[in-house]
């Protein structure tokens, strides 16, 4: 009979059980109390202080893991007090804890993009699962794969070794592989709210916003004053470095998520601010910076003087001025190198950029830089326009002041100047003058701007001064700046609206993570791979037309140079408990920074690697070790801070007592025990997960099976579950690159219908009594009654039970193996649906008048002298004349032992076993 | 006839007491004189101590005896001559710090013979045990301790009864007794000199807290780096066992109580009762969480109660003489007297008990003699790691649990650190922060890293990288350890640094804002300067300095060059005319 209580937990009166703790309690009345280092499988232990609350009457904090719920308690969960001391123990924690939570590339992109991700899924071959991750940050990812100056190589690790992950190429390599496929990404939209939002300009940031809010339910029509969306990207960006083909293909992608797109549509002149904001509900102002900045130099509005932008402009939409033979571009950054380039194009034969300072302050990317010079383009360094000379009100020159460089200034850079009475005149057609652009604002005149003359938009929700106006992109704030950047505005800005509508708005908040200093030093190791290089035109092919200038990466050197990745981000992101609740709690650590404990790697274990460095001594590992397993492979060793999990005598994991049962990694809460991915590429990832049942033997556990495109990342006993070695670790076989998927006969690869045929015909050179059919234990029902059918077909009576499939313990001592899980798990027994269905086991057959067996399921009889027609095996290498593909309960829906159903985590990559069967008893009708 | 007691305490020992002992057994071949050793008198400052007794009665002290002084002690044993030894007498000013005190826990230290049981039952040991057991019921013996109103010793103050009552409550056949010898304070040997010089009083006193809780089975667990006391603990039981005082059926009765010695790895934290029980039992000593309490659930899960030494030896006298002679001693809160081992810059350091209710003042000044220098005194940490520093402003407070933590330190177990101005309370704060971080188990997480925060912040303070706002941040971490540790040394280990925040904050300042030590500790902030005025050019420190940093011709003033000066101070130690100065 179980006695309850009553108690108040947060003003709540609340029922539990007579001995039930407090945490119990209170997670059954679904109140939510944060720990690190307790378990249900475990006794309390009450080392990380976060499940802290109050009792009435007592001044001190309890721990609600160990605290016995008491009639007439009265708690309190969410106190200041409570809170102040669950974010020290984080921020403690924090302070102690070495690694990267996210990659440095992922960092250094304004979007936030998971750049580490989806080259790691690109490494393994996962394309489309890439295209998904680069979608839920950049909406069109092969347009700037192309054109980003891509901030994340700039950060990438790798460099340190040789060269930087071609990141951006591998973005545009994804995304370009999407667009040529049969069926496009589109992600899933959620049901319409009802809300409307208008986005004013069409631009990366403006697509994107719209992109976002449409999403997430919200009807979104984007206005531009152009005749086709787009924005820079468009009427900014040459053709020969982005076509607009594959920007049409994206915005058409947006289109489909339901997003309304209206052109020639100006703000001011053809509606007014006013009149979005009384037909929506939000308005997000978009407009980027489409004006050419003034130089103030002598000569500036002369006839033959362009804007870079108004040049590029010009030339996209087939109105390209007359630049003449000799054209001089003044700056030093991308849209300079553009309108060089263009000219060039264009037929210009003397092209000259005119820069004040040298080659290495130019904020130009690199390869632009080496392709203008490629094409012909004259670099006159240290210079600086002094007056644009005129003849007849036309340019027919320019005098250059010649500069110098001198101090160092706030940027770091050394500050050119001129070099007294130092001047060089150029004869010339046209100048353009590429030194920067600034926004139009007319029609928006009731925002309020900054002191630069750019929108005022709060740096976390994006609000103007207006409600529900808000804004992003080049337009704002600190002004124009590359298109990655009004991307990751708008896509932040997508979340806040979306709260800003259902009536709560959330700023966006940079989140808490960990990072690590890393030197050349400490990746001296690493062995030298060159980057790949990306095939592009020659100058002479190039410079006469305005074909794109690189080619795509091809399949081959998209995985090589993916999988130059060095994995920097944290496997366990998308799980680490501390991660997650210090973001909960806010808990920036900053001020408690200082020293940190030795991290050590130990990776030698089969299937689990260990990370000290993450490892936050909650003793979760150690106590289920003990506690449940009653192995104790690993214990805590030495004092204080120096503590730290290892098995005795500070061996590897793999030298210890460890069984592979995997309850140690299942228990920890961060990255300080992962199983072995079974990728060729280690990539953390959001999974999805199926819950399920093993089906490696007659005990059918329940699992949780994670996965990530079409391969199967883990599995996970249910909530305080366990999981043999088998189960937990070993599934790792269903990954494995020589899996077949096909028959193989006589080591040839053949499809299944060949492989059926010839087992039909083999089968009919018997008499029925002379064959055999056996099954194994980890074979669903539809694959037993289809054996049991087959055998029925042929006629035999010989159908045979194997029983459970030999247990897979990683070279583990089996003894040790029985000792722990052999009260757990009824290792041995027969399937009893296979009996019900007339199958006799092996042992009790009279095997006289069998010549030859058919075998399915993992287990493969040992018959002598018998001959094997087929059997179904995971790879090739099986000796046996037909071999046809295997299918794993991972794979496939359907019931087991009569009752437990089976669910799919993965798709199958052969014809599922039933239907196997089904085609061998086909042909031998 | 005479009888000789060498005072061979541990501190003896080191002192010399051994060797005297051996040469006097040598001349006393004809058993001319009665010759013994005898426990630690309390005196440490006075090592090694020989007492001149006259049959039972005493008639001479001997201090600070050197080897040499044997011959002396022979010849007065022969002549009965006392100007043979009259240079070695203690001092009637000396004498004064036994004098003044009142020794209840401590009453045979340094009086008996430790390793004679007989010696203790002279001394009328285990009367008190025989009284328990043929005239009192468990009950009646709890009720007595209640009367005398003692609390645990080992820091805590909490009433001992309680405990002892809980435990006798408690359900379950098995029960056991454990006696906390764990001392682990820098600075605290109360326990070891109640070990060592009188084991009996211990172990008597655990029986009867046995026979009053109902326990069959006691253990002592004690430090193993307190060899002599585990052997003379152990040499203790041994006697107890074979006077049928341990073991079945005690002196005829059915009270049954088993005793053994557990020796300790020297974990701090096995000072705390949860951590002493896992140790116990063979497990890392990490402390368990509270509830459920030992007198539950403690040692294999079975109902136990853990006291400290000095408890214990409390107990012995109280069932002697009656819990209301006891509560007579102290004040309203406090009952009883308190051993406390004085030590740092004291004059006279040593063990001393004395009534509660006596000043610091009393001990420091009265029994201790003040400071051992002209420099004056700045304060007094008590309780070790987990206590707290009190200013020589308030050194005028009652030895009393409730008087000493309002001040913000504790009693503690009995340690009685002594500073005078040349102390840096900052580097003070850090000492003890080191010892607790290295002593910290590691389990929780405030203790383990917080401590090792506060340590870095304390550390770049006396290096003179101290910044501003540091202050606040280590009242930040001062506070969230001690509201979220696990045990007693992290809820107690902010301490040192909350109190020298509280009483010497412009010490803390001194050192962040200006970069200056005002005690001229921290060598990282601090010179040493030759005063011209003063230096006669006598070339001391020059030939003293190891790493040939002073410079100047003979009768001339000296200079030190800072760049190759190690901060060594031994130029102003060996400077005579006081010319040295740290700046």
């Amino acid at each position: 009979m179980k006695e309850y209580i009553k108690l108040t937990i947060d003003g709540v009166e609340v029922t539990a059980e007579k001995g039930q703790t407090v945490l119990e309690a209170a997670r059954q009345n679904s109140i939510d109390i944060p720990t690190l280092c307790h378990d249900e499988r475990v006794a309390p232990y009450g080392a990380c202080g976060l499940c802290v609350v109050e009792a009435e009457g007592n001044p001190k904090l309890l721990r609600s893991c160990a605290t016995k719920a008491a009639d007439g308690m009265k708690i309190t969960t969410n106190s200041e007090r409570i809170h102040r001391a669950r974010k020290f123990a984080l921020q403690m924690l924090l302070s102690d804890h070495t690694g990267d939570c996210k990659a440095p590339c992922s960092l250094a992109c304004p979007a936030g993009t998971d750049c580490q991700g989806y080259v790691g899924l690109i490494a393994n071959g996962e394309n489309a699962e890439a295209t998904r991750v680069i979608k839920s940050k950049i909406p069109m990812p092969a347009s700037i794969g192309r054109v980003c100056p891509h901030p994340c190589e700039t950060a990438c690790r790798r460099q340190m070794v040789e060269e930087p992950i071609a990141i951006a190429a591998l973005k545009a390599y994804a995304a370009d592989k999407d667009l040529a496929a049969d069926e496009q990404y589109t992600p899933e939209v959620l049901a319409p709210t009802g809300k409307s939002v208008a986005v004013i300009g069409g631009g990366p940031g403006g697509l994107s916003a719209a992109y976002y809010l449409a999403l997430k339910g919200h009807s979104v029509t984007v206005y531009d004053m152009m005749p086709k969306m787009g924005g820079m990207l468009r009427y900014g960006i040459p053709q020969y470095r982005l076509p607009k083909e594959v920007l049409d293909k994206e915005i058409a992608l947006i289109e489909r998520t339901g997003v309304k797109l209206q052109n020639n549509i100006k703000i001011g002149t053809d509606i007014t601010l006013d009149e979005l904001r009384a037909s929506n509900d939000a308005v997000v102002v978009a407009v980027g910076a489409w004006v050419s900045s003034k130089m103030r130099v002598k000569g500036e509005d002369l006839d033959g003087v362009y804007g870079g932008i108004d040049f590029l402009r010009s030339v996209i939409l087939g109105k390209a001025p007359k630049i003449g033979e000799k054209v001089a571009v003044c700056g030093g950054g991308n849209t300079a190198m553009d309108a060089c380039r263009t000219a060039v194009r264009l037929g210009a034969k003397e092209v000259y950029i005119i820069y004040r300072r040298t080659r290495d302050e130019m904020p130009a990317d690199e390869l632009e830089i080496d392709e203008a010079e490629e094409e012909g383009v004259i670099f006159k360094f240290l210079t600086n326009p002094d007056e644009i000379l005129s003849k007849d009100g036309k340019v027919c020159g320019i005098r250059l002041q010649v500069m110098e460089l001198g101090e160092p200034d706030a940027s770091g850079r050394r500050k050119p100047v001129p070099v007294d009475g130092k001047f060089e005149n150029i004869e010339l057609d046209s100048v353009i003058m590429a030194i920067g652009q600034k926004s139009n604002l007319e029609g928006l005149e009731a925002l309020e701007l900054t002191s630069w003359g750019t929108i005022s938009a709060d740096e976390a929700t994006f609000r103007t001064n207006l409600d529900g106006v808000f804004a992003v992109g080049d337009a704002t704030n600190k002004g124009a700046d590359i298109a990655i950047s009004a991307i990751g505005e708008a896509q932040k800005s997508a979340n806040v609206i979306d709260s800003y509508l259902n009536g709560c708005t959330v700023g966006y908040k940079k989140p808490i993570l960990v990072e690590r200093k890393i030197t050349a030093e400490d990746l001296k190791d690493k062995k030298r791979i060159p980057r790949e290089k990306v095939r592009v035109l020659s100058p002479e092919d190039r410079k006469h037309n305005f074909s794109e200038v690189a080619f795509r990466l091809t399949d081959e050197q998209a995985k090589a140079e993916a999988s130059r990745c060095l994995e920097c981000g944290c496997l366990d992101y998308y799980r680490c408990k501390l991660i997650k609740y210090s973001n909960e709690y806010d808990a920036d650590f900053s001020k408690f920074i200082g020293e940190k404990s030795v991290a050590n790697k130990d990776t030698e274990h089969p299937y689990i690697m260990r990370d000290s460095g993450k490892c936050i001594l909650c003793g979760l590992c150690v106590r289920v070790c003990s506690e449940v397993m009653n192995v104790t492979a690993i214990g805590l060793a030495g004092r204080g801070f120096t503590t730290v999990v290892s098995p005795e005598f500070y061996q590897t994991l793999n030298d210890s007592k460890c069984i592979s049962c995997g309850q140690c990694v299942t228990l920890c809460p961060t990255g300080a025990l992962i199983e072995k991915v079974p990728f060729k590429k280690d990539v953390p990832l959001e999974e999805k997960s199926v819950k399920t049942h093993c089906t490696g033997c007659a005990n059918a556990c329940k699992l949780t099976a994670f996965s990530v495109g079409s391969t199967l990342t883990r599995t996970e006993p249910v909530a305080g579950g366990i999981l043999c070695t088998e189960g937990r670790l070993g599934f790792a076989v269903i990954n494995n690159p020589e899996k077949i998927s096909n028959a193989v006969i006589n080591g040839e690869l053949v499809s299944v219908d060949d492989a059926a045929n010839k087992t039909a015909q083999t089968i009919k050179s018997y008499t029925s009594d002379e064959v055999a059919v056996t099954v194994c234990d980890n074979l669903t029902d539809e694959a037993l009654a289809a054996a049991k059918k087959l055998a029925d077909t042929i006629g035999t009576s010989t159908f045979i039970t194997l029983g459970n499939p030999k247990k897979c313990i990683a070279d583990k001592d089996v003894a040790e193996f029985e000792r722990v899980f052999g009260d757990k798990f009824n290792i041995g027994i027969n399937s009893q649906k296979s009996k019900d269905l007339g199958a006799i086991p092996a042992e009790s057959t009279d095997l006289s008048k069998i010549k030859a067996v058919i075998s399915f399921g993992s287990v493969k009889p040992e018959f002598e002298d018998i001959e094997f027609i087929a059997v179904q095996g995971l790879t090739a290498d099986i000796k046996a004349d037909i071999i046809f593909p295997l299918v794993s309960s991972f794979e496939t829906d359907g019931t087991f032992g009569g009752e437990i159903k089976i669910s799919k985590a993965v798709k199958s990559s052969s014809l599922s076993n039933e239907d196997i069967i089904d085609r061998i008893i086909n042909y031998l009708k | 006839m005479y009888n000789i007691k060498v005072g061979e305490g541990s501190c003896g020992i080191s002192a010399g007491a051994a060797k005297i002992y051996s040469l006097l057994e040598k001349s006393n071949t004809d058993n001319i004189f009665g010759l013994s050793v005898t426990g630690c008198i309390g005196m440490c400052f006075l090592e090694p101590i020989v007492d001149i007794y006259n049959n039972d009665e005493l008639c001479a002290r001997l201090v600070q005896v050197k080897e040499s002084d044997v011959e002396y002690i022979l010849q007065f044993i022969a002549t009965g001559d006392e100007s043979a030894i009259k240079n070695l007498k203690i001092s009637d000013d000396d004498s004064e710090f036994l004098s003044k005190q009142t020794r209840i826990a401590l009453r045979n230290c340094g009086i008996i013979d430790p390793e004679d049981i007989n010696d203790y039952i002279s001394h009328g040991g285990y009367s008190a045990l025989s009284k328990v057991i043929e005239s009192l019921t468990p009950e009646q013996v709890i009720d007595e301790i209640k009367i005398s109103g003692l609390a645990g010793r080992g820091g805590a103050g909490f009433p001992t009864w309680f405990k002892w009552n809980a435990a006798r409550q408690s359900d379950g056949e098995e029960k056991y007794l454990i006696c906390n010898a764990d001392e682990g304070d820098p600075g605290a040997f109360m326990d070891r000199a109640v070990i060592e010089s009188d084991p009996h009083a211990l172990i008597e006193g655990m029986l009867i807290g046995a026979y009053a809780i109902g326990a069959k089975e006691a253990v002592v667990y004690v430090r193993a780096e307190y060899p002599l006391a585990i052997a003379r603990l152990e040499k203790a039981i041994e006697q107890a066992k074979e006077k049928g005082y341990v073991g079945n059926n005690i002196l005829g009765s059915d009270f049954s109580c088993s005793f053994r010695i557990k020796a300790g790895a020297g974990a701090f934290v096995c000072g705390e009762e949860t951590a002493l029980i896992e140790s116990l039992e063979g497990q890392r000593g990490m402390p368990r969480l509270k509830p459920p309490f030992p007198a539950q659930s403690g040692y294999w899960g079975k109902p136990s109660n853990i006291n400290n030494v000095e408890t214990f030896a409390n107990v012995t006298w109280i069932i002697s003489n009656g819990g209301e002679a006891f509560a007579a001693l102290g004040t309203e809160d406090s009952k009883g007297t308190k051993v406390f081992a004085l030590t740092g810059k004291i004059r006279r350091g040593g063990l001393v008990e004395i009534p509660m209710g006596k000043t610091l003042n009393d001990v420091i000044f009265d029994i201790g003699d003040g400071m051992r220098t002209e420099r004056a005194f700045k304060g007094v940490q008590l309780g070790g790691p987990s206590g707290g520093c009190i200013p020589a402003n308030l050194a005028d407070t009652q030895v009393d649990y409730k008087k000493l933590s309002a001040t913000g330190a504790i009693m503690g177990s009995g340690g009685m650190v002594v500073m005078d101005e040349s102390t840096c309370m900052v580097g003070m704060a850090k000492f003890f922060l080191d010892f607790t971080t290295k002593e910290s188990c590691g389990k929780c997480v405030p203790c383990r890293i917080g401590t090792r925060r506060l340590l870095e912040i304390l550390d770049r303070i006396c290096k003179g990288e101290g910044k501003e706002g540091d202050i606040e941040l280590l009242e930040e971490l001062c506070i969230q350890i001690k509201d979220g540790s696990l045990c007693g040394l992290g809820q107690t280990a902010p301490n040192p640094v909350l109190t020298t925040l509280k009483y010497f904050r412009d010490e803390y300042e001194a050192h962040i804002k200006e970069k200056r030590c005002p005690a001229g500790e921290c060598i990282d902030l601090i010179s040493y300067n030759v005063l011209p005025e003063k230096c006669i050019g006598c070339l001391m420190c020059q030939k003293k300095c190891p790493v040939g940093a002073i410079s100047g011709k003979v009768k001339e003033v000296q200079t030190i060059d800072h760049d190759k000066c190690i901060k060594c101070g031994r130029c102003k130690d060996v400077c005579r005319f006081g010319a040295v100065e740290i700046r």
